[in-house]
């Protein structure tokens, strides 16, 4: 994980874009937690920049 | 004709008594002659550095030399640090062709504890082999075996650490100051002691090998100077009593110059003679010696 | 093995930005055990330069591809027309494929991705040190199989600097002091006494650049004699 998020970093991408949670199976309320962290990060930093190159180039 | 003092006061077996000098950063050599002026029959030889810490400076040879022209004898600390073996030989009979006559090999810090940390190490020959070069020299021959055409006739020594910390480190020392005799070595001076019992200790140790010894001491200027010398320089450990003292002391400049003179008035009967590496303090040295009854 | 360690990301884009196709080339032996130059890393790198490339605006073309060797020219053979497609190699292999690569492939343009370090060991999983400076004339045999060039920082044969403290080098305390390695292992060997002995005097002919070597089965008889004469 540690390294999926240097080599985001080394290009420029936000390396809190992917994360990884252990959630066991019937920990719903970790699980609507990891979610709603997910959720506000994406908010917060927008749509992924390759996305955004993608449309320029195209 | 070979007249190393250094030597004759061993001879004579007097208690010997050696300072260091080591050159500045620069051409600026005002500093040193005034060390010298100041030292000058006080000392019976002074040591000049090599690019000690592996701090680029002024060399060590071309400061002997000045020490010379002043009437105080060098001692050429000569470090594998910095030249190959062809460098070394020539140097030293430079040196000898300028008027030096003591020699100190040292194997050298490496340069990433000075100031040109991405300098090549070279160490083509080690401490050893340096001083098995330098009989070579006296001899008349160079390491290839090819005869010099006049000769040296250098009086070498070595340095040994008395305070190494583990079994091995301390045994190993002691089977290199062992080689180091084989190798041509005819004095020694010590790494920095602060604690007369472990000096004691060592003495006992080397009784065997026959051959004088300078005790190295560092007069003290704070109780900072000693933590941080027990914490970063292997073979220093500064006693707390001693580290009290600074700390309590009103005059540090007195008590560190008195702490160094009592050092050395315990381990006088131990040795053949005292090696003090003042750093900065040079021109303090007659003051410790006085203080010491020397 | 030969350890090498990846380039700086910044850097192998900096050679490669201005490219209209590029081909990672891996290597499947000593790089990709110590994780900086096989398939695996192969695969990351391609997928950071696409992303990369991507956010800078450009289009580069980029290939994936791992041989078994590139210091060996049978295993270029599956790659030799694949290369025609592209404008350069990026070659993740230690300097000498990355120089074979280039001397087989030529006249395409390769581009080194890593770092060559020094020949070593796995010391533990994701960690290799150095053991073997490559100086062509073996000593293990007198210091307990611990190499004094290579594991001491100032490569001294006749015992320690004044240096070491608590079992560790001046050069770093992360790093072991290697004459108390050897002064323990032969005690261990009961072999203290080796230690007496005056070390040779070091032979740089051995390390002679560029070094070369000929198996006898393999020498060229006509060479010989053109070499006696």
């Amino acid at each position: 994980m540690r390294q999926a998020k240097k080599l985001l970093e080394e290009i420029g991408i936000e390396p809190e874009r992917v994360e990884m949670f252990n959630i066991g199976a019937s920990d719903a309320v970790l699980f609507a937690k990891a979610a709603d962290q997910m959720t506000e990060c994406a908010n917060r930093l927008g749509p992924s920049p390759l996305k955004k190159a993608r449309g320029v180039s195209k | 004709m070979p007249n190393s003092k250094l030597k004759q006061a061993f001879d004579k077996g007097k208690f010997v008594v050696t300072a260091e000098a080591g050159p500045l950063k620069g051409t600026f050599t005002e500093e040193i002659e005034e060390v010298a002026r100041v030292l000058k029959g006080k000392v019976d030889a002074l040591n000049v550095t090599d690019q000690q810490s592996s701090v680029m400076r002024l060399g060590s040879l071309v400061t002997c030399h000045l020490l010379i022209d002043r009437g105080v004898e060098p001692i050429f600390q000569v470090t594998c640090r910095d030249r190959n073996r062809i460098a070394l030989q020539s140097d030293l009979l430079s040196a000898w062709v300028l008027g030096v006559e003591n020699c100190v090999a040292l194997t050298g810090d490496l340069p990433s504890s000075g100031d040109h940390p991405h300098a090549k190490p070279v160490y083509d020959l080690d401490s050893v082999q340096l001083l098995q070069v330098i009989r070579g020299l006296n001899e008349g021959h160079d390491m290839s075996g090819n005869e010099l055409k006049g000769k040296p006739d250098f009086f070498a020594g070595a340095v040994v650490n008395p305070g190494a910390d583990t079994e091995a480190a301390y045994e190993l020392q002691i089977l290199k100051m062992e080689k180091k005799i084989a190798a041509g070595a005819r004095f020694f001076q010590t790494q920095a002691i602060f604690d007369p019992n472990v000096f004691a200790k060592f003495m006992k140790r080397v009784e065997h090998l026959k051959v004088p010894v300078l005790a190295g001491v560092i007069p003290l200027k704070s109780a900072g100077m000693a933590r941080f010398m027990n914490k970063n320089v292997a073979g220093i450990n500064v006693p707390e009593a001693m580290i009290g003292r600074m700390t309590k002391a009103e005059d540090k400049t007195r008590t560190g110059i008195e702490l160094c003179a009592e050092l050395i008035k315990s381990i006088k009967d131990l040795c053949q003679g005292v090696h003090v590496m003042a750093i900065g303090w040079e021109k303090k040295v007659p003051d410790i010696l006085a203080a010491a009854g020397l | 093995m030969i350890v090498a360690e990846r380039k700086l990301f910044e850097q192998i884009w900096e050679s490669v930005k201005d490219l209209k196709s590029l081909l990672v080339l891996g290597c499947g032996t000593c790089v990709s055990v110590c994780q900086s130059g096989g398939e695996k890393e192969v695969g990351l790198l391609a997928s950071e330069l696409r992303m990369k490339s991507r956010l800078a605006g450009k289009e580069i073309k980029i290939g994936e591809a791992t041989i078994e060797r590139q210091c060996d020219r049978e295993f270029f053979d599956s790659i030799k027309d694949k290369v025609n497609e592209y404008d350069a190699i990026l070659s993740m292999a230690c300097g000498a494929g990355v120089q074979f690569s280039a001397e087989v492939l030529e006249p395409v343009r390769v581009i080194p991705a890593l770092n060559t370090r020094f020949i070593g060991v796995t010391v533990e999983e994701g960690i290799w040190a150095e053991r073997c400076r490559a100086c062509g004339n073996c000593v293990l045999r007198d210091y307990g199989g611990i190499c004094p060039i290579t594991i001491c920082a100032k490569s001294l044969v006749n015992g320690p600097c004044g240096g070491s403290k608590n079992g560790k080098c001046e050069a770093s305390q992360e790093k072991d002091c290697a004459w108390v390695l050897i002064y323990n292992r032969l005690k261990k060997q009961n072999r203290l006494d080796d230690l007496r002995r005056d070390a040779p005097i070091k032979d740089y002919t051995t390390q002679t650049h560029p070094g070369r070597y000929v198996n006898e089965a393999y020498r060229k008889p006509e060479l010989e004699a053109q070499h006696a004469e």
